[in-house]
């Protein structure tokens, strides 16, 4: 009896001392977590979190930077939504620019990656020409577009004489800014060009190899196999490039300076200037949110639609 | 390369027709942009640009290094620049997605939740506190700014990072864990070797974000010889508010500067990179 209790009791130390170990080991792992995560943690806490709600708060207020906030509640928004000469203008336009630019580029590249994937002899050099664009930095494509889109000398408007059209003056058109601007998207569309191609190679051959047994032609290879399995990378595609629409910058601030006419002020070129020329911090923070929430409400949109055109194939690894 | 694609003849040829044509329309900004770039001052004050290279001033390109505009200046501090922030970012998000991938701690799943949801913040929302942030500090007119945000990881970066270690087998890090290795030890000579791929990979996101971007250095730098190349081109390419034209040659001779180690980096890492996109394209939308 005695020597039972004894004996269950040692099972019980060993137990114990057993789980204190794991639990030390598991608090050691844990601290070591903590330490290697910490760089971001640090800076989320600093450059992201802090002044996100900053932010929120500069918002509510009026700050020129000299002089401490000073709290005027919703003035901003009021300001934005109801006095503000140029605000609807500046979003329209950027909601123009985003909504012709995105689904234009994915129907360029869906096309140019569909040509790119015929196996014909040179086709690399053929990709590496689509894909070097999208590696020019925006300052320098910008400088380069002054010239591609100037009204006389430009090269797109002596191209076009060849063919015995006049070109508008592009960036010095009211009408024709916003349309040059997305024309010059374009240029670098290889990034997702590339994205597709590598979706298109991924696609068993057996797919394509059964529809044609069974009938099918190209388009309808296309149209039935091909754009289906590519549809999670247009997704991502499309979601990547709405959000960088939306944040539209160098260009507008090199070639147009939101020009003419304000025809081609965007949100965040619109923001720089609130915030860091006329030192209106408070209402660069506000425009800085409903940019936020323009994004939020977007992609929002696209992933509630996307359930009706993304389709996964649950046996393909990814 | 399957055989589902491989054409006919006559397919070929129109295939070749239409890759020829398109890669044309794509070339010829960079024809253009090398007319610009070896033209004389005199066709510049003119404005008339041939199409292809007629007038053939190479020396534009030494002349920018050396005398009227600061490129060679520009050059170094793009380089000081990108150096850090390639680096820290590098190291830094290795760290961070190692901690993610492999390490049990309470908390985790909620701080990698908010990792994820940083992702979607646009950078604009935190521009003018971290503008005060950093004057408060006296770094308005240095490079810090541009720099030190780099040193703690991107989120994103972290986010490839990890998705790519969890591919690498566990054994490894428990047998190390087994001989005695602490994590450090684990993630310094075990799994930071086995991560080439994605290193090199955030290492070019990296260095095409620092090389490129244009609002921070705008935003912080006033002095002319403190620019990096990207602000210095837009600089030079402005001056045209003093009535004047501005040197178009030199601009295009640094926007080639500034293009050229872009295409150069893509090159020696492209195999990487598509490695890596790839599995991100397909990873982010799932």
């Amino acid at each position: 009896m005695a020597t039972a209790r004894l004996g269950a009791s040692r099972i019980g130390a060993r137990a114990r001392s057993r789980r204190v170990r794991r639990s030390a080991r598991a608090r050691k792992e844990a601290a070591w977590f903590y330490v290697m995560v910490s760089p971001w943690l640090i800076g989320f806490l600093v450059f992201l979190a802090g002044p996100l709600l900053a932010s929120l708060y500069f918002s509510f207020t009026d700050y020129d930077l000299l002089t401490p906030p000073r709290w005027i509640g919703l003035g901003n928004y009021r300001y934005m939504f109801g006095t503000d000469p140029l605000f609807w203008k500046v979003v329209g336009n950027t909601v123009f620019y985003t909504a012709i630019a995105v689904p234009v580029s994915t129907v360029v590249s869906i096309g140019l990656a569909a040509l790119l994937h015929r196996s014909v002899p040179g086709i690399r050099i053929f990709r590496t020409i689509v894909y070097l664009p999208s590696l020019v930095p925006l300052v320098a494509s910008a400088m380069l577009f002054t010239w591609v889109l100037a009204p006389d000398t430009g090269l797109l408007n002596r191209a076009l004489r060849l063919i015995g059209i006049h070109g508008p003056a592009w960036l010095l058109s009211e009408t024709w800014v916003k349309p040059a601007l997305i024309l010059m998207s374009l240029w670098s569309v290889g990034t997702s060009v590339i994205l597709l191609l590598a979706g298109m190679q991924g696609i068993p051959s057996e797919f394509g190899e059964a529809a044609r047994i069974d009938g099918a032609n190209s388009w309808q290879q296309f149209r039935r196999i091909t754009l289906p399995m590519l549809s999670p990378v247009i997704l991502f595609n499309v979601i990547m490039g709405m959000i960088g629409s939306f944040q539209i910058f160098s260009q507008v601030y090199i070639l147009t300076k939101g020009g003419p006419d304000n025809a081609s002020e965007m949100l965040v070129p619109y923001l720089f200037d609130q915030g860091f020329r006329f030192n209106k911090m408070g209402y660069a923070s506000a425009l800085s949110w409903v940019l936020f929430v323009i994004i939020m409400a977007f992609t929002a949109l696209i992933f509630r639609t996307s359930s009706g055109w993304v389709f996964y194939e649950s046996e393909v690894r990814r | 390369m399957s055989g589902v694609n491989r054409v006919g003849p006559a397919k070929a040829a129109r295939t070749y027709a239409v890759l020829t044509i398109v890669s044309a329309i794509l070339a010829a900004p960079f024809v253009f942009m090398l007319s610009i770039a070896l033209s004389s001052d005199s066709t510049v004050q003119k404005s008339t640009f041939s199409f292809f290279p007629k007038e053939l001033h190479f020396n534009n390109f030494i002349r920018v290094l050396s005398s009227d505009a600061h490129v060679g200046r520009w050059l170094l501090n793009s380089i000081i620049i990108v150096a850090f922030a390639c680096a820290g970012q590098m190291l830094s998000s290795a760290m961070v997605a190692y901690g993610f991938a492999r390490l049990r701690a309470p908390g985790k799943s909620v701080l990698f939740t908010m990792l994820l949801s940083t992702m979607m913040v646009p950078m604009e929302v935190t521009l003018v506190p971290q503008f005060v942030l950093f004057r408060q500090l006296g770094w308005i007119d240095t490079l810090f700014p541009l720099i030190v945000p780099q040193l703690f990881g991107g989120a994103y970066n972290i986010f490839l990072m990890r998705q790519f270690i969890t591919r690498i087998p566990n054994e490894l890090d428990e047998s190390a864990q087994v001989d005695g290795m602490s994590y450090f030890g684990i993630f310094t000579r075990i799994v930071l070797p086995l991560m080439k791929p994605v290193l090199i990979a955030v290492g070019v996101f990296s260095f095409s974000f620092s090389w490129g971007w244009f609002i921070g250095p705008l935003i912080y730098l006033n002095t002319e010889s403190k620019f990096p190349l990207a602000l210095g081109v837009q600089y030079l390419g402005g001056a045209s508010t003093t009535a004047q034209t501005p040197p178009y040659n030199l601009v295009m001779v640094g926007a080639l500067f500034l293009t050229l180690p872009m295409v150069i980096v893509y090159f020696f890492s492209q195999r990487y990179i598509y490695e890596v996109n790839v599995g991100a394209g397909s990873a982010a939308v799932r």
